[in-house]
């Protein structure tokens, strides 16, 4: 038995259910002499052989990125999807109002979203901003749900840690109200009155056990 | 699935020399679960005589991660990207069969624009897996360089997908009512690029692989499967076109905009290994030729449809619908008793058939055939158990 020929690809119809489609039907073995079975043979070994060679001489078709040796370099796309953040406006006010609708449409509740309602204004503060990366599938649910476009994925992949209650965060980085309230007051001292300075572990750390060390509220979540 | 034994006497193997040319005593040996040639965490329970295969006995569950029961108790719109991690490598086919039920029972309707981008996306898609695939292979038989080269071709392809989605493999892209996000603006023009790359890629792929004479050897006239077996063992994509049977959904029940492309359907004549892969090989191409009709003429319009923050409560009933991934057909079945998360959520995967004929078409062969006819049978094994 011979070898394949590759290029004999016949077309034909088929019926199949009463349909006729139109059908390409693989190329099989062809009966040849052995003379020409053994050449056909050594050609197709010389053929790869001639390809594997030619890249050889040829590296510039490398397609792979050379992390992390161009890490100052490496450009990733706009979308990549890595690590949730807040938007913040102009002036620095987030533009999270505290609705929940990314927490209800997260597929596996790896947002939490702390809230506490200031008695003056009757407007809900934004108390801590819990992200769950250790259960997140970065399915941009939430980003999609969001009515306010307030959250985002950036592009930082690098976000291995050591201890897997390092991967809750804290994503706001001050507590208090929304861009709507911070952006009517115009003096820019009265506005850092309103806010409190959050940590990015200050939120509740996950695996019951000890507290973790240099994180002052290692409380279990 | 379980092994079942009906008596002792069912494990006791013949004596030395029973029914074999070879005076040795029949053994039992595992195959995974942790095995580089098993493309995942299978278990083949082999029986076998010296290096012959007498039995291959497939052991599930080691995967099982219950994404059926998942969806039952999460909203149609979280079910989604559950789907991705069945079969990974046609992460947005599943996407679109959920998708597509779940616009046909709440009656969302979809445009031009959409349809176009799925039908476009899932023909990416399908070269991204069989370029996989094709460097797999090459891989389990012994060669590594088709590893490389498949997995750089497929690169290209994971970066049209980045580019516009955001993500490489588990991507969450097509849903119901529409799109996640609309195409990137360099979309068309990366794809084209691709494309043109691509298809001198493939005649490579023919000149180091397929015309290669060990490999042809390692795979004509091994493994067949008769298209009656085919059919009742109930496998689908190309390991049944393999075997002659011309069964392609995209063909016989046109979803997408599939009615409106010309393309042929790659069939074997045999249903041996070498069917089973030149048939992809070709498939390849006719995918080159779907995309390259459609992606000139995207229609303008909206990439969703509908409010992504409403829920979407079908109607009581029964719904079922089908499509064509990389390996087979993969099958959705919703009922819904009104709410906003399914009542009953069931997927037919085509993993798990095409895995069965393994236990009558390895019998009889060598080990390292078992290796390139579980290959060529090109199974992802998250699928199986789902």
């Amino acid at each position: 038995m011979g070898l394949v020929n590759l290029r004999k690809i016949r077309r034909a119809k088929q019926e199949i259910g009463g349909r006729e489609v139109a059908v390409v039907i693989s190329p099989r073995p062809e009966q040849t002499r052995l003379g020409t079975t053994v050449w056909q043979t050594f050609k197709s070994l010389l053929t790869g052989m001639k390809i594997t060679i030619s890249y050889l001489f040829r590296p510039s078709t490398v397609v792979t990125q050379q992390y992390p040796e161009n890490r100052e370099t490496l450009q990733m796309f706009d979308r990549y999807r890595a690590q949730l953040k807040l938007v913040y406006d102009e002036a620095g006010g987030r533009l999270c109002n505290c609705c929940q609708i990314c927490e209800n449409a997260c597929p596996n509740q790896s947002i939490k979203i702390e809230w506490t309602k200031n008695p003056d204004t009757k407007k809900k503060e934004l108390e801590r901003w819990i992200w769950r990366m250790d259960s997140c599938t970065f399915c941009n649910a939430c980003v999609q749900a969001c009515p306010s476009n307030s959250i985002t994925f950036g592009n930082e992949f690098e976000s291995a840690v050591y201890d897997r209650r390092l991967l809750v965060y804290t994503l706001n980085d001050k507590a208090g109200p929304d861009a709507k309230v911070w952006s009517a007051i115009e003096d820019p001292a009265e506005r850092e009155k309103l806010m409190r300075k959050m940590d990015r572990y200050s939120g509740p750390i996950p695996l019951s056990g000890t507290s973790l060390p240099g994180n002052p509220s290692g409380k279990e979540g | 699935m379980s092994v079942k034994v009906k008596t002792l006497d069912d494990l006791t193997l013949p004596p030395p020399g029973a029914d074999s040319p070879l005076s040795t005593q029949e053994y039992f040996i595992n195959m995974g679960p942790q095995h580089p040639a098993t493309h995942g965490v299978l278990r083949l329970l082999l029986r076998l005589d010296g290096e012959n295969v007498r039995e291959v006995i497939p052991v599930l569950g080691y995967i099982h991660r219950g994404i059926e029961k998942i969806g039952e108790n999460s909203s149609y719109r979280q079910t989604i990207h559950l789907v991705d991690r069945l079969d990974y490598l046609s992460a947005l086919m599943n996407n679109w069969v959920v998708s597509m039920v779940v616009e046909r029972a709440a009656g969302i309707e979809t445009n031009d624009r959409i349809e176009y981008i799925r039908t476009i996306m899932a023909e990416l898609q399908r070269l991204q897996s069989h370029t996989l695939w094709w460097g797999v292979i090459g891989m389990d038989l012994g060669a590594f360089t088709p590893f490389l080269y498949g997995f750089r071709d497929r690169e290209y392809a994971t970066d049209i997908f980045e580019e516009t989605i955001g993500a490489r493999l588990t991507m969450n892209y097509i849903q119901p009512g529409g799109l996640m996000n609309d195409i990137h603006p360099n979309f068309v023009k990366r794809t084209k690029e691709f494309l043109e790359y691509l298809k001198p890629k493939i005649d490579e792929y023919d000149e180091l692989v397929s015309g290669n004479a060990i490999i042809q050897k390692r795979l004509v006239n091994i493994g067949i499967l008769s298209a009656e077996d085919a059919i009742s063992f109930g496998t689908t994509g190309p390991v049944l076109r393999a075997s002659g049977v011309p069964y392609d959904l995209r063909k016989i029940e046109p979803y997408g905009v599939y009615g409106k492309v010309e393309f042929d359907v790659a069939v074997g004549q045999a249903g041996d290994s070498w069917d089973r892969y030149i048939v992809r090989v070709m498939e390849m191409r006719e995918s080159v030729k779907i995309i390259e009709q459609l992606i000139d003429n995207i229609p303008e319009g909206d990439y969703m449809t509908v409010k992504v923050a409403k829920a979407i409560k079908p109607p009581e009933g029964r719904y079922y619908g089908h499509l064509e991934t990389a390996r087979g057909v993969i099958g959705c079945f919703i009922v819904s008793d009104g709410k906003d998360k399914p009542y009953r959520f069931h997927l037919r995967t085509p993993n798990f058939n095409n895995l069965w004929c393994l236990t009558k078409i390895a019998k009889g062969w060598k080990i390292a055939d078992l290796v390139a006819i579980a290959s060529s049978l090109d199974i992802v094994i998250p699928d199986i158990d789902r």
